[in-house]
């Protein structure tokens, strides 16, 4: 079968490579960009493991979406969200609450996490539900996923206070600011 | 020398033979042609070119999930994601709405235009799947959604353990084991809002487009679910304008992410007690979507009152034709299709 070349940004960088007709997003992104991080799972659209997002910020199954169909177009994977080897808020929030056990799902409970950020800053109860509902986590379980959720925005908030401030260490201040476990005194 | 060569290529044609049954399994997809045009008239040709072994795919949650099980081996994949011709959404001259049919189910949802008049049709959008399949999920994907059944809904690998059914090519159903017909259960949500709320779909193909009411696209046949030909495809859909009252619900195991076990949609004048153009919906119990008669008339002649509703609730039994045991016992749906149609009329009533 023949190959054809295609391009996509991925995280602000442009690749450049050579497809087969079947080959999906996340054939693509694992195999030719050699961005790892998203996950093979059920590949059919159960699971939510192989999350990345779109040009407009919103959650996509790359197991479900033909590479040649997004030629040229823009996504965001879960390395794409660390910026000078600093983490987000959303995968520091998901550190700090443990909400990670074995951490297959994680880059895509974070993907779709960060999609429902983008959409809802604040979100509510049933925001978080709706816009989890695609992703399945089989050991630490959706607590600890939804206590990091709800706490995303105000460790962005303590990280930005700890910039301003012109901190060496956004992090360590930021958890040093009242970041803590639920329960924890 | 012969033996032994023979030998050889039987053991080459093993491991060949291995090596597919392992793709079969690690649900790889199977070999096409991939086709991206770059306007409508240029896709419908392909299309037309292609004929039966071609399949358009838009979003891809279904078609690429029904490759990887082969229920789909198309030769030419062709897509229609982008179309520029396909994405409008536009309120037409007369008050009516008319939708592309690559218009994302994410973007419907969020949409103005459909949030004002048709409640229905926006909260079937938003009680299909999960957000990762609504952000890629297009309407004409979900109005064409293949039917589904616990047989052909399984690997390749997995469906070789019985004999074939009629979507595989061999004269019987697994899911009645006498029926002629097959009896996969269509699940889309939004064709049951658009039922109720009188859609036309319009339909493409080379040299002619025709008018098709939605009532009318669905065939009660699991294997051949909708009257769409060769090298055609829907292009539109239109909804009317209408001051009625709509509603949609549905029922499903888990909140997000599953299929229905029963859907309902409702729309009507509500003045009062009393109800005039009242049109009621079922989804997910038969191949095609259920326009309910009896009841409808019971309600409109007699009122909203809840002893009419529970009168009009016995009589969805005789609607409902022959149930299966597919995802759930046939005495349970009917339980469900009871339930859905009382909680339906009875929201509908103080909306």
């Amino acid at each position: 079968m023949a190959k054809f070349i295609m391009s996509l940004i991925a995280n602000g960088d442009k690749f450049e490579f050579a497809a087969d007709d079947t080959d999906t997003l996340l054939d693509v992104i694992r195999n030719q960009m050699v961005l790892t991080g998203t996950k093979r799972g059920c590949t059919t659209g159960s699971c939510g493991v192989c999350t990345v997002n779109n040009s407009k910020g919103e959650s996509i199954l790359s197991c479900l979406t033909l590479a040649r169909e997004w030629d040229g177009e823009e996504i965001t994977t879960i390395e794409g969200l660390e910026a000078d080897g600093a983490l987000d808020a959303i995968q520091q929030a998901f550190v700090n609450f443990g909400a990670v056990q074995c951490g297959f799902c994680t880059p895509g409970v974070i993907m779709s996490a960060k999609a429902l950020l983008n959409k809802y800053p604040e979100p509510t109860e049933e925001q978080i539900n709706e816009g989890m509902a695609g992703v399945l986590c089989r050991c630490t379980g959706h607590i600890k996923v939804k206590d990091a959720i709800r706490n995303d925005f105000r460790l962005r908030a303590d990280m930005l206070v700890a910039q301003q401030s012109g901190s060496a260490d956004v992090i360590e201040v930021a958890n040093e600011t009242g970041f803590k476990y639920p329960g924890e005194k | 020398m012969v033996a032994v060569e023979s030998q050889h290529s039987l053991w080459l044609k093993h491991i060949l033979q291995c090596s597919k049954a392992k793709q079969d399994s690690a649900l790889l997809l199977p070999e096409y042609r991939f086709h991206k045009p770059k306007t409508l008239d240029e896709c419908l040709a392909v299309l037309g070119e292609c004929g039966d072994r071609g399949q358009l795919i838009a979003g891809g949650t279904d078609v690429v999930f029904n490759m990887r099980l082969r229920l789909f081996q198309p030769e030419h994949v062709i897509s229609v994601r982008t179309l520029p011709e396909l994405q409008t959404i536009e309120e037409l001259s007369d008050g009516s709405l008319r939708i592309g049919a690559a218009c994302r189910l994410e973007d419907l949802s969020t949409s103005a235009l459909v949030q004002k008049n048709y409640p229905a049709f926006k909260q079937s959008i938003d009680a299909v799947a999960s957000t990762h399949i609504r952000n890629l999920g297009t309407l004409g994907g979900n109005i064409c959604l293949q039917t589904r059944c616990w047989y052909t809904n399984n690997s390749e690998e997995w469906r070789k353990g019985r004999e074939g059914c009629f979507k595989t090519d061999c004269e019987q159903c697994h899911v009645i084991q006498t029926a002629q017909r097959c009896h996969a259960i269509n699940n889309a949500d939004t064709p049951v809002a658009l039922t109720a709320l009188d859609a036309v779909l319009t339909l493409a193909k080379v040299g002619s487009t025709r008018d098709v009411p939605i009532s009318e696209f669905y065939n009660c046949d699991g294997e051949d679910f909708c009257v769409l030909e060769t090298g055609e495809m829907v292009t539109a859909v239109t909804l009317p304008p209408t001051s009625k009252r709509s509603i949609f619900l549905k029922y499903t195991p888990r909140k997000g992410m599953d299929f229905s076990l029963g859907a309902i949609s409702a729309s009507g004048d509500v003045d009062g007690d009393q109800v005039s153009n009242l049109k009621i919906v079922l989804g997910s119990v038969s191949s095609s979507p259920i326009i309910l008669e009896e009841p409808v008339q019971l309600l409109q002649r007699e009122g909203l009152s809840d002893a009419v509703i529970g009168k009009a609730v016995k009589l969805v039994r005789g609607e409902l034709g022959e149930l299966t045991n597919l995802y759930g016992r046939a005495g349970y749906k009917k339980q469900i299709a009871r339930s859905l149609l009382q909680r339906a009329v009875t929201q509908l009533r103080e909306l």
